[in-house]
């Protein structure tokens, strides 16, 4: 079956004065799908996000939604819903009255707007707040109204610029899980710009890695952590050990791809075991090997539990990546 | 037992030396003016001095005229300063930002020389008409000795003050609020409507009264741009007391006070009065 494309952007370059921004920008984006743009802050994620929303012009290429060029258009004529980061809703209104605004503005009747906001609160599950101001409200209970007031614009994509970075750890998790399912429920385009590696991998169909201005990768969650195409993907997503050879290229393991055996093992690196920490189901061992490198390794609790501190170990990987320096 | 007494008393002891200076300069002249503003020049008590001041039809008028140059004071004053103010805080132009840096400029100048600055660039003979003398024309402003010269020295003072309050409200709102506006689909005109106004009125409303309170007794630019007639009541004030009639000078200064305290009710008012959304977590 052929997807469609719901966001197009083609090489598209946006540079501030300082020289600093993103380009030659390359994104496709089919309907329903969940794209998360991931990188260290700096990377021009949000700086993307911001040129689909029209909050910022662009200087080169292109940006289609549905087939049309939109790069011209002003926010408030463009086919994209945006929920930000925080200070989201208007503090002086109700939350009726923060999710009526849009369709107000699009001329939508009275009753139908009521039913409308009662719609979208339920999505949200926040039913019965209708008459509370936002600063009555949790952070974790506005992001949700802000969701649900973009929703209720109906747009082609939906832009959420990190919108679970000022809540607590908790109840950001449920929010992720709570997002996920009305992206599923409603089959909504979505691009979604975090620094949390952990949130995008959870969330999305797939992840565009970027730094410093550059998109490093696009891949599903599996590709993007089974396969990184650089050295700094593969050092940006997940745990990663890096051992640097003599002419400079460098060998990198992800903890659970290490397997400790006691004692030297002739043709296996060896170490010494420089701490152990139990992490719950799993322990983190460090093993001290040559040139003062040290790696990380996540073993089961009945291998760790043979190991002590300083022990003489070989360690042999399952799986490697090979870097140019 | 002595040192806590002592102790207790010791703040008080520390704030007695002030509290005798504003005694002495404040609160006794306040006192006196009161109660002198009762007597009657030909001796006894009476309210009669008030009364001439809202009867006499010139002294009535100096009030109303008084008024008037105020109102549109303050109804300019804050118009421009808030236009002013939102161009400043949402456009990141070069020329906003040149203006961002000079606004302030005005309130440097001292008043006396501002006054005398303005004087000679718009009376009749002014800088302004040589300059339309130049161009074959024979511009005449016919902004002395009226109201309308007044009022615009008036702006020249209160502008900056003003545009400086509306800065800082307007900086209190976060760009996000804007930008999920625009997002909805919302215009300017619908912005500054259901936005920017309702978030900043309250300070709208505090401008306004310091600068009607800053200007219902202003003196040096009647007294330097005005005509004789009729008079704004910082320059009738001078008039009664230079021709020694005391009573009537401490009563009109009680009418000016009065005034003043009208608006600074205002002013507490608005900012005791808590809107429904900012009452907070209860």
């Amino acid at each position: 079956m052929e997807r469609k494309v719901k966001l197009q952007i083609t090489g598209m370059e946006k540079k501030y004065k300082n020289g600093d921004g993103v380009e030659n920008i390359n994104i496709d984006v089919y309907e329903g799908e969940f794209v998360t743009m991931l990188g260290p802050s700096g990377c021009g994620k949000s700086t993307i996000l911001r040129t689909l929303g029209g909050f910022l012009d662009i200087d080169k290429g292109d940006i289609l939604i549905d087939g049309e060029s939109v790069k011209d258009l002003p926010p408030e004529k463009r086919p994209t819903a945006m929920v930000f980061q925080s200070y989201n809703l208007w503090p002086h209104m109700t939350v009726y009255e923060n999710l009526a605004f849009g369709l107000e503005i699009k001329k939508v009747p009275k009753n139908e707007i009521k039913s409308e906001v009662e719609r979208g609160l339920k999505l949200v599950n926040m039913t019965g707040y209708e008459k509370k101001y936002p600063g009555q409200l949790s952070g974790g209970q506005q992001q949700r109204i802000a969701i649900a007031r973009a929703l209720l614009l109906k747009p082609s994509v939906l832009l959420l610029d990190e919108p679970f970075s000022a809540l607590d750890a908790k109840i950001r998790a449920q929010m992720r899980e709570e997002l996920k399912r009305i992206q599923e429920e409603l089959n909504i385009t979505v691009v979604f710009v975090t620094h949390d590696q952990e949130e995008a991998m959870a969330l999305s169909h797939r992840i565009v890695v970027m730094n410093k201005g550059f998109i490093e990768q696009i891949g599903t969650p599996t590709e993007i952590y089974d396969h990184p195409a650089t050295r700094f993907v593969a050092s940006f997503i997940g745990e990663m050990n890096f051992l640097t050879k003599q002419d400079g290229s460098s060998v990198a393991v992800r903890p659970e791809d290490v397997t400790i055996t006691r004692g030297e093992v002739q043709g296996q690196l060896s170490g010494d075991v420089r701490t152990i920490m139990v992490l719950g189901h799993f322990v983190e061992v460090n093993v001290e090997v040559e040139n003062r490198q040290v790696i990380k390794t996540y073993v089961a609790r009945n291998v760790a539990d043979q190991l002590h501190m300083k022990d003489r170990v070989s360690l042999s990987f399952a799986k490697t990546f090979q870097y140019c320096a | 037992m002595r040192q806590k007494t002592l102790g207790k008393l010791f703040p008080y002891l520390l704030i007695l030396p002030s509290l005798i200076i504003l005694a002495g300069v404040v609160f006794y002249p306040i006192a006196a003016s009161l109660l002198r503003s009762f007597q009657l020049e030909e001796g006894g008590w009476g309210l009669d001095n008030y009364i001439y001041f809202f009867t006499d039809p010139i002294q009535r008028r100096n009030i109303l005229y008084t008024l008037q140059i105020v109102i549109v004071t303050v109804v300019l004053a804050i118009g421009i300063s808030y236009f002013l103010a939102i161009y400043l805080r949402f456009s990141n132009s070069w020329a906003s930002r040149m203006i961002g840096r000079l606004y302030l400029l005005p309130r440097f100048i001292p008043g006396l020389v501002a006054v005398n600055g303005m004087i000679t660039v718009i009376r009749d003979s002014g800088l302004i008409n040589r300059i339309s003398r130049l161009l074959g024309m024979n511009l005449q402003l016919g902004l002395m000795y009226n109201g309308k010269g007044i009022v615009l020295m008036n702006l020249w003072f209160n502008i900056p003050f003003a545009t400086m309050l509306m800065a800082a409200a307007l900086s209190k709102i976060p760009d996000s609020t804007i930008e999920a506006a625009r997002d909805a689909g919302a215009e300017r005109f619908r912005i500054l409507r259901q936005m920017i106004l309702p978030l900043t009125y309250r300070d709208l409303f505090v401008a306004a009264t310091f600068v009607f309170m800053s200007n219902i007794s202003s003196f040096t630019t009647p007294y330097l741009m005005d005509g004789n007639n009729p008079q704004m009541m910082g320059i009738s004030l001078y008039t009664q007391f230079n021709n020694g009639h005391y009573e009537k000078a401490a009563a009109l200064s009680v009418i000016m006070f009065l005034f003043s305290v009208l608006s600074a009710a205002v002013y507490v008012y608005t900012n005791m009065k808590e809107n429904e959304w900012e009452k907070g977590n209860g």
